[in-house]
């Protein structure tokens, strides 16, 4: 699903992001990718959603070949996952409901299908009764619900969330991480990126630690008597 | 893209015409306010280039012919000067005619010329020759001249020169400041579009993640620019008609004996708001719509 080969990224700047990287990532797999402020994680993110290129290494995520996918081709390839970003990223002045069908209005779905699966997406969340509710008057929890059933509203193979649950209160954090854990028993893959200890150890999932730009671990689990994931 | 997209990118761009409201009050005031200072500038020009074309139709060369010339020759005179290309009117005045005109010049010493009349009139026959351009007088002037009819050609070479300075003046000056407010116009406005776009960047990239093609993401932005121009456009064309009835009407009922002379040659708003509106409509439309493209294409490159 996702394939890292020996992959490197150095800006423009001469910041050095990431050092040969490796890594697969199979179908139906929960992945958190943890590390300290500035390892690389959201180098890693970019360069799977191919907002960045990398320097050298080959990068294939759903199939696509993201060192030779073509500029108008990227829209065809990101409508293949979910995205869910730490700032929610909801566009202002549409309604819960219309940030929602907005993924789906961009991939030319019919009015009747967003009619039908909107909802049922935002009843997933636990939304369904605030779906007329623009993304100023709900609280932080409610507005990563809603930019996850943005992020699932596809019905999308992989959804990649970059600390999701960084910008709302530690207890609605878990509700976000156990809400992606049940997507994930659907057969969704998730690739989490995040820094809180506390929710890696509690779900038990495969981790990847990065730092200064390498891969320093890959663990199925989460490993206490390895000082967690550090 | 299909029919709905298509209306439902549509509706989003009027939507965000009111959404984003502050902006748009912004983006109409400075467009507007740039099409009424190009308009004005152009319809001054006009009226300056209509008032100098009245004085300069009221040019016209004295052709005097010949002493003693016969009617044969005055016809081939009048055939040979009406077949000149620079000539737009030639009026025969019998020698009896001018000096009936000199004789109502004199008023109540008219008498003096009395002996003149008839046998005794040493006045030549004449025609008064009008010509189309200006910047040729001289040369048609010349033409006559080298007709054997004619005996001499009087020509107001210093007034003909005056008006076609000041017509030159005005027709470059106009220009200029045309350019200018448009290049300034067009600097201001692009400004503000690039604000507008730059304060909605992020909505712009999300539109990107979840998969929007570019044409999908620019659409909206083109209608509402489309739409802030079409705005802009109406609203200076209603400032621009309204301000200049007003001064028309003003200028009609000042007792001024120059400017009422001057008011009859003033461009009417109905002879120009055609072009007026077409062209507000233009700029308006093409500056917002294409601007709107140029400056989100910027921000796509997530």
């Amino acid at each position: 699903m996702i394939e890292f080969s020996n992959v490197s990224k150095r800006y423009e700047n001469g910041t050095k992001a990431l050092e040969n990287v490796s890594l697969n990532i199979d179908r139906g797999e929960f992945v958190f990718i943890v590390g300290s402020s500035g390892a690389g994680k959201s180098t890693l993110i970019k360069l799977m959603l191919r907002e960045e290129k990398p320097t050298s290494g080959i990068i294939h995520v759903n199939g696509f070949n993201l060192n030779k996918i073509k500029r108008r081709q990227i829209p065809k390839f990101r409508r293949t996952l979910g995205v869910v970003f730490q700032d929610f990223r909801l566009i202002p002045y549409m309604t819960a409901y219309d940030n929602v069908a907005f993924a789906l209005r961009v991939t030319n779905v019919s009015s009747r299908d967003i009619r039908r699966r909107v909802p049922y997406v935002l009843g997933l969340v636990g939304l369904a009764s605030k779906a007329r509710i623009v993304p100023d008057k709900l609280s932080g929890g409610e507005q990563q619900r809603v930019a996850l059933a943005r992020a699932l509203v596809n019905n999308p193979d992989l959804i990649i969330a970059d600390e999701p649950t960084g910008n709302i209160d530690p207890e609605l954090s878990f509700e976000i991480v156990e809400l992606l854990h049940e997507i994930n028993k659907m057969g969704t893959t998730i690739v989490m990126v995040t820094h809180e200890h506390e929710l890696v150890s509690h779900f038990n999932h495969r981790v990847i630690t990065i730092e200064n730009g390498t891969v320093v671990s890959d663990a199925p689990e989460y490993q206490e008597e390895s000082g967690g994931y550090l | 893209m299909k029919t709905s997209s298509f209306g439902y990118l549509v509706k989003e761009g009027t939507r965000s015409l009111w959404v984003n409201r502050l902006m748009s009050t912004a983006a109409i005031g400075v467009l507007a306010a740039c099409m009424i200072l190009v308009g004005a500038a152009g319809l001054f020009a006009a009226n300056v280039s209509n008032i100098v074309s009245y004085f300069e139709d009221e040019n016209e060369i004295v052709v005097f012919l010949q002493d003693g010339i016969d009617q044969k020759g005055v016809d081939d005179a009048n055939l040979k000067i009406r077949m000149m290309s620079n000539v737009s009117e030639a009026n025969f005045v019998s020698n009896e005619e001018a000096l009936q005109e000199q004789m109502e010049k004199y008023g109540e010493y008219a008498w003096l010329l009395e002996e003149y009349q008839g046998e005794e009139n040493m006045l030549p026959h004449a025609f008064r020759v009008k010509v189309k351009e200006l910047e040729k007088l001289e040369q048609t002037a010349q033409d006559l001249l080298d007709m054997e009819e004619v005996q001499e050609v009087r020509v107001p070479t210093e007034v003909a020169h005056t008006l076609l300075g000041i017509r030159s003046v005005v027709t470059w000056c106009g220009t200029a400041i045309v350019a200018i407010l448009l290049v300034v116009s067009l600097l201001i406005i692009a400004n503000t579009i690039k604000i507008t776009v730059f304060n909605r960047r992020k909505e712009i990239s999300i539109m990107k993640y979840v998969g929007a093609t570019d044409s999908f993401i620019k659409l909206p932005f083109v209608v509402e620019g489309l739409l802030l121009g079409l705005i802009s456009a109406l609203l200076a064309y209603m400032i621009v008609w309204g301000g200049y009835v007003y001064v028309m009407e003003w200028a009609g009922t000042v007792e001024s004996a120059w400017l009422q002379e001057l008011y009859r040659y003033f461009v009417p708003f109905e002879q120009v708001y055609k072009v007026l509106l077409a062209s507000f409509c233009a700029i308006g439309v093409g500056i917002g719509s294409f601007g709107s493209m140029v400056f989100v294409g910027k921000y796509l490159k997530v």
